[in-house]
This record gives C-alpha cells, sequence and structure tokens, in this order.
C-alpha cells in the first residue's frame, strides 16, 4: 500500500520550523477536549514500561554489588554494597579482550550486513527477475537451521580452512546467519518507498546510484536503524557458534567470556561477577544506540516525505 | 544469467557432500589397538584443556611445572564452567582428530566413552607403576575394559550437613534424617532433572546394596527392589514434607543458599558448601558427616572429580604424560587442596598439615572418597544417565509410581545398552 | 520507467513484460554477495547435518557407521517425547508472539507518540535487549527461586500463585518461560513496529481527524493495515526464533515440567547422547518445521512476502 505520493522535500534542509510544526501537529492531535486522558495514559504507560524494563536490570545491579554470603539472600537493597565484582572483572584480562572482540566483531558484521543486505534488498524490491520467491524463502530458511547441527562440522571446516579462533571466523559465519533478517526488513523498507520520489531525481538527471544513494537511503533510515540494531543484537549476544569456533582471548566474545567466569568454588555459580560484566556491558551499549539513533532520527526527518 | 550463481553453488555444495560422504567409513568395526603413552619426557608443548579452575591454581601449577623444566611449555585452554559445555568441546575437538588439546580435564563420568571411541591414549602402564598413591576408588574411574585411560586428578564425595542448633548429632540412618527432617526445617538436595539427580538417587541405591547396571556393564538392573525401595523413599519423603518441593528446581547452588538462609536443616552437597557455608552467616551452626545408611546397610557416596587424560591425537604424549604424572605430585595436589579446595586423590595428601588446616573435614573426606562408588561404566554412560534422573525426576513429581518409573528406567537404560 | 534505461542513459524503454536482460545483470550483480556467502558458508555444514542424519554412527566402536535411510526420522515420529516437544514448543510459540506483538505495540505507539519521555523510553526499552541472553535467562532463574527469590513473593502479594513452586510445576514453568521471553524480545517488536510507524505519514491521521475518525477507529483503520509490513516481519522471524528457543528452558527447567522443546531435545540427542545421526534427523525436522509454519504464514497472512516476491 503506498503511503502518500505528495510533496517531496528531499536533502531540503527544513530543520527550522520543524519543531514547531511537531508541536502543532501534536496539539492537534491532542484534541479540543479531554486533553489531559492522553498525556496521563501515556505518563502510565511510559510508567508501566520502564518498571518491566528495567526491574530485573535492578536486579543484576542489585546482584552485583553484592559478594559472598549475601549472594545467598535476597534482599532487595545490596546489605554491604561493594565494587569487589567490577574490580574482578577489569583485572580479568580475557574480559576486556572479549569486549574488544565482541565490538569489532558486531560492528563489522553489521557494517557489511547492511551493505550486503541493502544490495539484495534493493534488488529484491525494485528490479524484476524471475524465482524471486524462491530467492526469498532460501534465505530465509538458511537462517532458521538449527545452529547446534552445524556447529560440529563448521569447526571442522574452519579448523582446515585455518580460520579457527579468529575474528574473521566469527564473522563470516554471523553475516550468513544475519543477512536473512537484514534482507527482509530492507525489502519490506524500500518496497514502501514509492517509485516515483526515485523516478523524479532520475529524470532530473541523477544517476542509478545517485538516486539510491540520496533518496532511497534516507527514506529507508528507519529500516536500517532497525536492520543494523537486530543485527548488532544477534551478534552481540550469540553464544554457541562463539564458543565453538574460538578457544583463545585472540577471539573470545563476551559471551564466551561470561561463560568462563567463576565463583570462588568449583560448583558456585558467580551471579556477582556475571552481573557485574552484564552490567558493564549494557551501559555503554545503551549509550551507543542512543547516539546513532538521534542522529538518524534526524537525517530522517531532513529528508521526510511531508504531504 | 541468474542460474549461474546459484548452479555454482549448488554443484559446490554436492562436491562437498559427496566429499564428506567419503571419509567416514573408516574401520570396519571393533575397536583399534589404543595407543600407549609409557614415556614422559618434559619437554615441548603441551595444552591442557580443562574447565576454568576458579582461583588460579591450575595456573600456579603449570607455572610450577613449566619452571622446573625449562624445556617444556604448558598453556592452558580455559572451558566453560558448564560441564555439558567442557564435554562438547571436547568432544568436537577428538571427533575431528584435532591435536589442539593434549592433556584434557575429563569428569570422570566421561572415561568410558571417550575410551571406546579411541580419543585416549592406554596409560595402563604408568598406573601399574604409580597407581599405589592415589586412593584406590578413583583409580577406578580411570578404568574401562580392563585397562586405564586417564590419570585421577581430583576427586569428590558427597555430605550430609546439618544444622548444630537444630539436631544434636548426625543420624545413622536416612530413614531417621528425614523423620528428623520432616518435624525439623527440612532437606535440601539436588532434585533438578540433570546429571546432579542422578548422584543423589545413586547415593540411596548404593547404600541400599543395589544398582542399576550390572558389572559387565551389559545389562539393566534397575527393576529391583532396591531401586524400588530408594525411589518410594524420595518420592514419600517430598509427599511427607521431609523435602520441600521446591527441591525439584534445585541443583548445586540453589540448595547451597536454601541451607545457609536458613531454610533447611540437612543438606545434601559436595565439600564446596563448607568453606562458602564458613562465611555465611550459619558460620558457627553446621557440621558435615558422612552418609548415613539405608535399609540397614553402610552408607554410601558416589565418586565426582576429574581426571587427567591424554589425547590419542596429541603431538606431544611424552610432554602430556610429564604434566600429569607433576600434577599429581603430593605437593601440587596439597596446592590445590588449599588453594582451590579440590580434593585431592593422592593418599598422604591428607596428612598435610596445610590441608588439614584449609580443610578441617580432610579425614572425613578421605573416608568419603574410599567409600563411595562410580556410576555406572559404560559408553553410552549419558543416556543411561537420562534414563535414571528423568524417570526418578517422574516419581519425585508424583507423576509415576516408585514401581512403574523402576521399570520403565530400567527399560530405557536397557535400550541404551543396545544402542549401535 | 526502468532502471536499466536511466543506466543506459538513453530514452524511455516502453513498460513491457519481458524483463531487460541488463536488470536481470544488475539484480544478479546486486544478489551475488549475499548469495555467494550464503551459500558457501551455510550450504556445507547445512548439507552435512542432513547427509548425517541419513546414517548411524556408533557410539560405542569408534569410526562405526552404516546407511540408516528413513530410520532416524520414524524413530522421532515414534518417540513420545518428540511430540511433546512438538506441543510444548507450539504452545510457547503461540503465546509469547501474541503477547511479544500485544506488548510490542503497544512499546511502540507509546515510544512514537509519547511526546515527553520520548528519548527516555527509547534508552529503557533497549535494556532487555542490551542484556545477554543466557543472563537473563539465570537472572529469571534467581528471581523465580523457591523461598529467596523475589518473584514469587510479588506475585503471591498480587494474589497469583500462592506457595506455587513456579519452575517446579507444570504450566507454571512454561508461565515464566513466556515471561522470560516476552521481556527479552518485546523491545524487538517494539523496535521493529516502531521503525513502521515512523514511516506512517501524519497527515493521513489528520485528515482522518478532521473526518471526525475516533482514535480506536484511526487505530485499527489506518495504524494497523499501514503497519502490516512490519507486523509481518516482526511476526516471521519472532515465529522463527520462538520455534528454536534453547536457551531460556535450558537453564530454567532443564526441559522438565513441560518446557521441553524441539532445540533442547536436538541438543539433547546430538551433543549429550552423542547420537549423531538421530540428533541430526531431529535438528532437520525441526527446520522442516519451522519452514512449513513460516510457508504457512507465507499463503495465509501472506500479503507481504508474496507483495515483495511480486515484480517491482
Amino acid at each position: 500500500m503506498e503511503a502518500s505520493g505528495g510533496v517531496v522535500a528531499p536533502g531540503a534542509g527544513v530543520r527550522e520550523g520543524e519543531k514547531e510544526r511537531e508541536e502543532a501537529r501534536a496539539a492537534v492531535r491532542r484534541g479540543p477536549r479531554r486533553n489531559w486522558v492522553r498525556p496521563l495514559l501515556m505518563t502510565i504507560a511510559v510508567v508501566l514500561i520502564c518498571i518491566f524494563c528495567l526491574f530485573p536490570f535492578y536486579w543484576l545491579i542489585n546482584v552485583s554489588l553484592k559478594t559472598g554470603s549475601d549472594l545467598s539472600q535476597s534482599d532487595i537493597f545490596p546489605p554491604n554494597p561493594t565494587l569487589d565484582n567490577y574490580d574482578s572483572i577489569f583485572k580479568n584480562d580475557n574480559f576486556t579482550s572479549a569486549l574488544k572482540n565482541s565490538v569489532i566483531v558486531t560492528t563489522v558484521t553489521t557494517i557489511l550486513a547492511l551493505i550486503v543486505g541493502s544490495f539484495a534488498a534493493y534488488a529484491l524490491a525494485r528490479l524484476r527477475f524471475k524465482r524471486k520467491f524462491l530467492i526469498l524463502a532460501l534465505i530465509l530458511s538458511i537462517s532458521t537451521f538449527p545452529a547446534i547441527a552445524i556447529a560440529a562440522p563448521m569447526f571442522k571446516l574452519w579448523t582446515d580452512i585455518g580460520i579457527y579462533d579468529t575474528r574473521i571466523g566469527l564473522i563470516i559465519p554471523y553475516l550468513t546467519f544475519a543477512l536473512p533478517l537484514a534482507i527482509y526488513i530492507l525489502t519490506s523498507f524500500f518496497k514502501e518507498i514509492p517509485k516515483e520520489l526515485e523516478e523524479a531525481a532520475l529524470v532530473d538527471g541523477a544517476t542509478y546510484f545517485q538516486a539510491f544513494r540520496k533518496v532511497v537511503l534516507p527514506l529507508a533510515a528507519p529500516g536500517l536503524v532497525t536492520a543494523g540494531l537486530l543485527t548488532a543484537f544477534f551478534v552481540w549476544n550469540e553464544f554457541l557458534l562463539a564458543v565453538t569456533l574460538t578457544s583463545s582471548p585472540d577471539a573470545f566474545t563476551v559471551p564466551v567470556s561470561v561463560a568462563n567466569f567463576t565463583g570462588s568454588q568449583k560448583f558456585e555459580v558467580p551471579l556477582g561477577t556475571i552481573s557485574a560484566a552484564s552490567v558493564v556491558i549494557t551501559i555503554p551499549l545503551v549509550l551507543a544506540v542512543i547516539l546513532f539513533q538521534k542522529r538518524i532520527v534526524a537525517g530522517m526527518t531532513a529528508g521526510a516525505v511531508k504531504g | 544469467m541468474m542460474k549461474t550463481p546459484r548452479l555454482v553453488a549448488a554443484l559446490v555444495a554436492t562436491a562437498m557432500l559427496a566429499i564428506a560422504g567419503c571419509g567416514d567409513d573408516d574401520d570396519g568395526g571393533g575397536a583399534p589397538e589404543a595407543e600407549k603413552a609409557t614415556q614422559a619426557k618434559a619437554s615441548g608443548n603441551v595444552t591442557w584443556c580443562i574447565g576454568k579452575d576458579t582461583t588460579g591454581a591450575f595456573g600456579t601449577v603449570i607455572d610450577a611445572f613449566n619452571k622446573a623444566n625449562p624445556d617444556a611449555n604448558v598453556k592452558l585452554l580455559e572451558l566453560p564452567e558448564d560441564a555439558g559445555e567442557q564435554r562438547r568441546l571436547q568432544v568436537q575437538r577428538l571427533e575431528a582428530k584435532s591435536p589442539e588439546c593434549d592433556v584434557l580435564g575429563t569428569d570422570v563420568i566421561w572415561t568410558a566413552e571417550y575410551a571406546a571411541q579411541g580419543w585416549l591414549l592406554d596409560v595402563s602402564d604408568w598406573i601399574s607403576k604409580n597407581g599405589d598413591k592415589f586412593i584406590p576408588s578413583t583409580v577406578d574411574t580411570t578404568e574401562y575394559e580392563g585397562k586405564n585411560w586417564a590419570i585421577p586428578f581430583n576427586s569428590n564425595a558427597g555430605f550430609i550437613y546439618y544444622r548444630t542448633d537444630e539436631v544434636d548429632k548426625a543420624p545413622e540412618t536416612w530413614e531417621d534424617l528425614y523423620k528428623e527432617a520432616q518435624s525439623g526445617n527440612g532437606v535440601v538436595y539436588q532434585g533438578f532433572r540433570y546429571e546432579g539427580l542422578t548422584v543423589n538417587f545413586l547415593e540411596l541405591v548404593y547404600s541400599a546394596g543395589g544398582s542399576v547396571l550390572s558389572e559387565d556393564g551389559k545389562e539393566a538392573t534397575a527393576d529391583s527392589q532396591e531401586v524400588k525401595d530408594a525411589l518410594t523413599f524420595m518420592a514419600d519423603g517430598i509427599k511427607d514434607g521431609a523435602a520441600p518441593k521446591a527441591v525439584t528446581t534445585y541443583k548445586e547452588e540453589e540448595s547451597r543458599r536454601a541451607f545457609e538462609s536458613g531454610n533447611a536443616t540437612f543438606m545434601r552437597n559436595w565439600p564446596y558448601a563448607y568453606a562458602l557455608g564458613k562465611d555465611s552467616k550459619i558460620a558457627d551452626n553446621f557440621d558435615i558427616a558422612t552418609f548415613p545408611g539405608f535399609a540397614g546397610k553402610e552408607g554410601a557416596g558416589v565418586l565426582g572429580g576429574y581426571n587427567l587424560a591424554i589425547s590419542a591425537y596429541s603431538k606431544n604424549p611424552e610432554g602430556s604424560l610429564a604434566f600429569a604424572e607433576f600434577a599429581t605430585d603430593p605437593k601440587q595436589q596439597a596446592l590445590m587442596a588449599t588453594e582451590a579446595s579440590l580434593p585431592p586423590t593422592v593418599t598422604e595428601t591428607y596428612d598435610d598439615p596445610a590441608v588439614k588446616k584449609a580443610m578441617p573435614f580432610a579425614e572425613e573426606l578421605r573416608t568419603a572418597i574410599d567409600q563411595a562408588q562410580p556410576r555406572p561404566v559404560s559408553p553410552v554412560y549419558p543416556q543411561i544417565s537420562e534414563a535414571i534422573y528423568n524417570n526418578v525426576y517422574a516419581a519425585l513429581q508424583g507423576d509415576m509410581s516408585a514401581d512403574e518409573a523402576a521399570s520403565k528406567m530400567n527399560e530405557e537404560i536397557q535400550k541404551a545398552l543396545e544402542t549401535f | 520507467m526502468e532502471a536499466a534505461s536511466v543506466k543506459l542513459g538513453r530514452g524511455r524503454k516502453k513498460r513491457g513484460k519481458t524483463f531487460g536482460s541488463e536488470e536481470r545483470r544488475l539484480a544478479a550483480l546486486l544478489l551475488t554477495p549475499a548469495m555467494a556467502v550464503i551459500a558457501l558458508v551455510a550450504a556445507y555444514p547445512i548439507g552435512y547435518a542432513i547427509w548425517l542424519s541419513f546414517n548411524e554412527y556408533s557410539v560405542r566402536t569408534p569410526g562405526l557407521s552404516r546407511w540408516a535411510g528413513f530410520k532416524n526420522y520414524t524413530e522421532a515420529f515414534g518417540s513420545s517425547e518428540f511430540w511433546e516437544a512438538v506441543k510444548n514448543t507450539f504452545i510457547f510459540t503461540g503465546l509469547s508472539v501474541t503477547l511479544e506483538l500485544a506488548i510490542g505495540l503497544g512499546m511502540a505507539i507509546a515510544m512514537h507518540e509519547a511526546f515527553k519521555g520520548r528519548g527516555l523510553l527509547r534508552t529503557v526499552v533497549l535494556v532487555p535487549w542490551a542484556v545477554l541472553t543466557v543472563v537473563s535467562a539465570i537472572t529469571w532463574r534467581t528471581l523465580f527461586e523457591p523461598n529467596l527469590g523475589l518473584a514469587p513473593q510479588i506475585l503471591d502479594a498480587i494474589g497469583i500463585g500462592g506457595d506455587v513452586v513456579w519452575l517446579g510445576q507444570e504450566g507454571y514453568a512454561m508461565a515464566v518461560m513466556i515471561l522470560a521471553d516476552v521481556w527479552k524480545t518485546a523491545p524487538f517488536m517494539a523496535l521493529l513496529l516502531l521503525a513502521g510507524l515512523q514511516v506512517i505519514p501524519d497527515d493521513v491521521y489528520d485528515a482522518a481527524k478532521v473526518d471526525g475518525a475516533t482514535t480506536w477507529q484511526r487505530f485499527r483503520r489506518i495504524t494497523i493495515p499501514l503497519l502490516m509490513p512490519a507486523i509481518l516481519v516482526a511476526l516471521i522471524f519472532r515465529t522463527l526464533d520462538a520455534l528454536r528457543i534453547f536457551d531460556l528452558p535450558y537453564v530454567l527447567t532443564g526441559g522438565s515440567n513441560g518446557t521441553t522443546t524441539l532445540s533442547l531435545i536436538a541438543h539433547q540427542e546430538l551433543t549429550t547422547n552423542r547420537l549423531i545421526g538421530y540428533g541430526s534427523a531431529l535438528s532437520v525436522l525441526t527446520f522442516i518445521i519451522v519452514m512449513a509454519v513460516s510457508f504457512i504464514y507465507i499463503r495465509t497472512v501472506g500479503g507481504n512476502i508474496r507483495s515483495l516476491a511480486e515484480e517491482g
């Protein structure tokens, strides 16, 4: 369903006045009567969402500040708060290497997935050729094969090729498994963009790639952000292939490193250090995403379809 | 035009399938004569693949070895904490015939499996020369089909922990224990549906003089009175309130936490919980004891622990053997006992005053290990264990009667023994 | 206007049914990187796993294997454990995906419309996403620990569950698993849906408002239809993931009390029991089931995917 084929303002920065217009629009949306119901509902919704998302994370912070026998209790506030756990994870060289590896692998995989995925998505969304359905089905099916069944064959293959225990050895399978989702999201976003926009740009003398870069990409920005975030999410969390295809701090990623955390005794599950590591991982991630998201949203409103 | 890339991909895939298909039917049947590791020479590179050690005691042993043997270089390859993951990652390398791991830290229950697949070097000669220094039961865990396939490294045997402020002394029979638990605060153990439940269950069965597998490992013996009695006893324990219902969600840590927070009078757990308990709020109010008897027989535990095995694909078997030998030196064993609370397998270590200080229950521990029995020895042990814990769990939850559970367990074990 | 004619830089080509070969070549060029990566990396291991499922590998004798044909598959079909796993997997998928869609949609709308607190929301919603899957499973396990965990106490206070041992009882264990999954992945849905919401132009709503449409009418007649593409992508991928859930049941219950899933039994047979042939067959069956579900989606609900596949 086409969104609308109205006036286009590609690349023309209309940021000034944008804020005023949004405010006005919001006021219209609020409506003349009952203008306290909506904000109230929204506030309640915001509060509920915050509690829902944050409580278990608060619990992690709570546990990360406990050590020793406090971990055996379920106090909602740490009785003897201590930063020992944080201290010990940063002293752990494996963890810091793992952080570095995870960041590299995630970033590279995401960028590659977006590039390769965009090309494929563009072909699927815009161009005509036979057997499109088959290709879509094939791409989709690859991502659904249970990873456990291919872990051992992949280990053997990687060892033979020589990329076992390397970062590139992780990037390649991650890219493979991230592509289907990225391609699907990007394809559906590209499809939503009215063809007339590109055609208008082409009529104005732009080359094919210029049209793609200046018209399609900015409009598909939400799709790119989404595909990028979801790829990053998958790569960051992935454990099975990471632990199968790596064996040293050269290539360990964060999930592997956390799996190697130990308590002070053999059977002890190191809740304290695991929680501290989780907190440490989450905060920069969230910060990075906020920054990233803001810039894309800004770029998007600058070139968005208004009508 | 579109056809070409896909066609190429299809051809490549087919070709690879064909190649993969060719490589598999190696031996017609029967285990090949396993190679022996007899010479110990401390030189060359050795990679030790074991689950990460807690306190860095493994690192200390490695450093000591490397220093004493400048020609040798031992490196630690850490595997995840979870025993299942350790095994999977070792198995994946062994199946791929990878020389990456020279010395493997193997759980005592993996010996038969690994040996049956020809993945380990025969160390019988070394054991026959040096085996006397070990507690005999630990050497039993290295045996399969009459040969020794690993060197005992550390051991483990369970204990009954009890609150000294709630009961005067440790009960002498399981029946008494459950009775006191019922009138007291309950008994907690590992009732989650996993390997730990097999251990807890077998402790009762062995205490009753029963078994689940015949000596020769060829026949299931779970459909017996002892097994049924143990099942009834455990299930009734939950029904009558001696053990809380929550016990079916407990692994080692949960039961430890329940005991430490004062929610239980008795606990069955491994020795590791002792040191942690001494750091908790019940520090002055608990003690440990070896297992009580059941059905009029002597108490018996189940052996845990890790052995050191040498991979059949190792490029340095001599260095590996030298390192394994070093790690079982009484001095290194004492180090691991004092620094990491890992129960030694070498008998004389228990007399070391430093060890006695770090583990005040050292004497009981040695006795417990001596009296403990191994779990069923079989290359299909994982399936046997699954048959056990699935059915015991069903009985504990009240989904099956003890008789049904015993006969289903027997049936499944028998089926496992007939696996191709 | 054909892209092909732009590339040539000359006049217009007639819009015809014949696909220009330039267009096909361009499509091939654009698709090749993705297809190449997928084919080369995934084809061998997947092909090998499928091949393994038609054989039996001895657990007792090294190197011994024999052709098994469909034996592993018939064994699976005859196993009550397999069918129980199928049942549990579908129950889990149905309930959790529905909940995630509803909650995710709510979160997306809130993120889209809340003028104040929008930045806060977008941050907060990312938090469950950022916590490692395994760590979140462990956290939920501790939160529901009998006696010590906070969750049973809180739930009891609001009248749910009494003194039930949550993870130790059938039905309740599944509830915890669904809760943990919804917590972790409703943000996934929310992100996808938010992106979809962001491309709906406001004037469509404003026009409807002028026409006197109520909030609910605007939601039903404008939001949902325009959001359909995003909803369908979110649904398909979430369903595919939910059908293959592994971490949660493994950590929470080990598969007991009605939480055994397909991935769990495949993992058990493949890595723990080392029944490589049987385990691979279970993996292939999981794969087939997942694919069947997605094809059913595409056929019945499928406007989006089919339209993706339609010409240009």
